[in-house]
């Protein structure tokens, strides 16, 4: 055992080196210069706290992002994971078509978020979008919305760009599902129990835990999403699809404020925590129910 | 009674079909206007072409380097991949296998890299990216992907290891293998479908990352294939068959690949989504 010592470290040590490289120096950096001023090709200068507080209390724009994250995380983890728990507990009646419409599903999610935000810009082009010309095709012969770049539609066209593709979540629960002894569902069965009773007080409450990581495994999703944004609104018009991320990234490349979009990513990190330690604890009080 | 159920079996039916169109729709719609011309795509959007012409998939190949960005997005998918199996199988092995000290901080401050959101590592990452001179390098791209895939990998690989009977290393040692041969001609071969799993979701993240390959990169030379949409979204809009196109370029290699892998695909989503 003694001379597997050596061994031991030298798998380990390639392991830390990536780790370091790419997490703990970030953090370093990302937590230490939130309280600078710094912009490309200066250093960074100690201004303690004023980045974070120009950041809560005088910056419309970090707030309107932190506005829209939080209404995306709340969609997200409510209506995005209802929608996918529905398709697994349907799919899961495995009728004809279940195979297909599972592997179908799936593609929104393999795809780069690029390319879905291409997609959609495509779709619902004012000219010659599906979208509108279907419109049109039902008598509205001069439908012209631009649904990305109007006030009234931008930040339901983009919500819709991810809140219905729940192929995880569904995956996840069928899995779950599958996992249930098939004995539960024949003795309901012959208690006289039907299809949707059996879902709804056999299937669902079993399903609890599994729900449970979806909702925050959704939820911090939202965390992340800047790929399909920047590809579609880049968070306008205005501020109006801004959410944390896209703000990170125009503050840091494209206004060059290094010192404060750290600030920003400071918060995101913070926050992303919270919001975990959150839906654990909501998680645990539903289990000490049962 | 009757009626309620037949109302809830078109409402469910209803839903089914709603997901297929949005699932594929979109796709379905830009894969057929690809192979349009301006005049119809204006005119006719919905609808069928007169004629399959591929002028518009020549003419995206023309405008814009795909065939460099198509180059790229494979090396730093593969090399991205092999550098992240390598070093998270080493450690995976010895994670599941052995007892020692620090076992325990390692796998917690692994997991721990999961909570910190990509986006807020933008600006960080690109200093030490560019200190190490790696700005505009494929390179740099391929070391920072290995690096995302580290808690995902970590977990899938040492999950697949735990499996695997102790017995198998006992007879090895007794046999005389010492540890780097019991782990390689021993426990990689059989380990090869946690392999896989974890490639394949590895090869996925590297396949489609925008917001880092678009941080950490400047000009044609290192860019992947989900910038070429980004950056010539403008060259392209007075062509909007050959856009189409060009989107049809970019997304037809991840759903061949996952056609072909669908099962690695599903179950490494899974667990990659699980651990998070």
């Amino acid at each position: 055992m003694a001379k597997n010592k050596g061994y031991i470290a030298l798998f380990l040590i390639p392991t830390i080196i990536l780790f370091v490289v790419v997490y703990a120096v970030s953090i370093v950096i990302l937590a230490g210069t939130s309280f600078t001023e710094w912009a490309t090709g200066t250093k960074p200068v100690f201004i303690g706290l004023s980045n974070y507080i120009k950041m809560f209390t005088d910056d419309s724009d970090f707030t309107r992002s932190l506005i829209n994250t939080v209404i995306w995380i709340i969609l997200q983890s409510t209506a995005h994971v209802f929608i996918g728990v529905l398709f697994a507990i349907i799919l899961n009646m495995k009728e004809f078509y279940w195979k297909f419409a599972r592997t179908v599903f799936m593609i929104p999610n393999i795809i780069s978020g690029a390319a879905v935000g291409m997609l959609f810009l495509c779709i619902l082009n004012p000219e010659f979008g599906a979208i509108n010309s279907i419109i049109r095709l039902f008598g509205f012969k001069d439908f012209s919305q631009n649904w990305f770049m109007d006030y009234r539609t931008s930040f339901f066209s983009v919500t819709m760009t991810w809140l219905p593709y729940a192929a995880v979540v569904t995956i996840l629960v069928l899995a779950e599902i599958a996992a249930i002894p098939e004995g539960l569902f024949e003795s309901a069965r012959i208690d006289g129990a039907s299809e949707i009773k059996v879902n709804l007080y056999i299937v669902l409450p079993l399903l609890r835990n599994i729900i449970g990581t979806c909702v925050i495994l959704s939820g911090t999703s939202m965390l992340q999403k800047l790929d399909i944004i920047m590809m579609t609104t880049g968070g306008g018009p205005g501020n109006q699809t801004m959410n944390l991320p896209m703000y990170i990234y125009k503050t840091a490349l494209m206004d060059n404020n290094f010192g404060y979009s750290n600030t920003v990513g400071t918060f995101l990190v913070v926050f992303g925590i919270v919001l975990v330690l959150l839906y654990r604890r909501i998680f645990k009080i539903g289990n000490s129910d049962t | 009674m009757k009626g309620m159920k037949f109302l809830l079996s078109i409402l469910k039916y209803l839903f089914v079909l709603t997901i297929i169109v949005l699932s594929i729709g979109p796709f379905i719609w830009v894969f057929i206007s690809s192979f349009k011309t301006n005049a119809e795509i204006l005119n006719y959007s919905i609808g069928w072409p007169q004629s399959f012409k591929i002028s518009n998939y020549l003419m995206a190949f023309k405008i814009a380097p795909l065939t460099q960005f198509y180059l790229n997005s494979v090396i730093v998918g593969i090399f991205g991949t092999i550098l992240n199996l390598i070093i998270l199988g080493m450690s995976a092995y010895v994670i599941a296998r052995f007892d020692f000290k620090g076992k325990k901080a390692i796998v917690g401050i692994c997991s721990l890299s999961l909570l910190i959101p990509g986006a807020a590592m933008l600006q960080p990452l690109y200093l030490t990216v560019n200190t190490l001179g790696l700005y505009d390098k494929l390179i740099g791209l391929v070391i920072v992907y290995a690096g995302f895939g580290l808690p995902a990998s970590l977990y899938i690989i040492s999950s697949y290891f735990q499996t695997i009977p102790k017995e198998m290393e006992e007879s090895a040692s007794l046999d005389g293998a010492g540890f780097i041969r019991t782990f390689v001609s021993i426990i990689l071969p059989i380990a090869k479908p946690g392999f896989g799993t974890a490639a394949v979701l590895q090869f996925l993240l590297c396949w489609n990352e925008f917001q880092f390959a678009i941080t950490l990169t400047t000009g044609n030379k290192s860019r992947t294939l989900p910038l070429a949409l980004y950056y010539f979204k403008s060259q392209f809009a007075s062509d909007y068959g050959v856009m189409f196109a060009a989107t049809v370029i970019v997304i037809i290699p991840s759903i061949i690949v996952y056609m072909l892998l669908q099962k690695q695909v599903v179950s490494g989503l899974a667990a990659g989504a699980v651990k998070g």
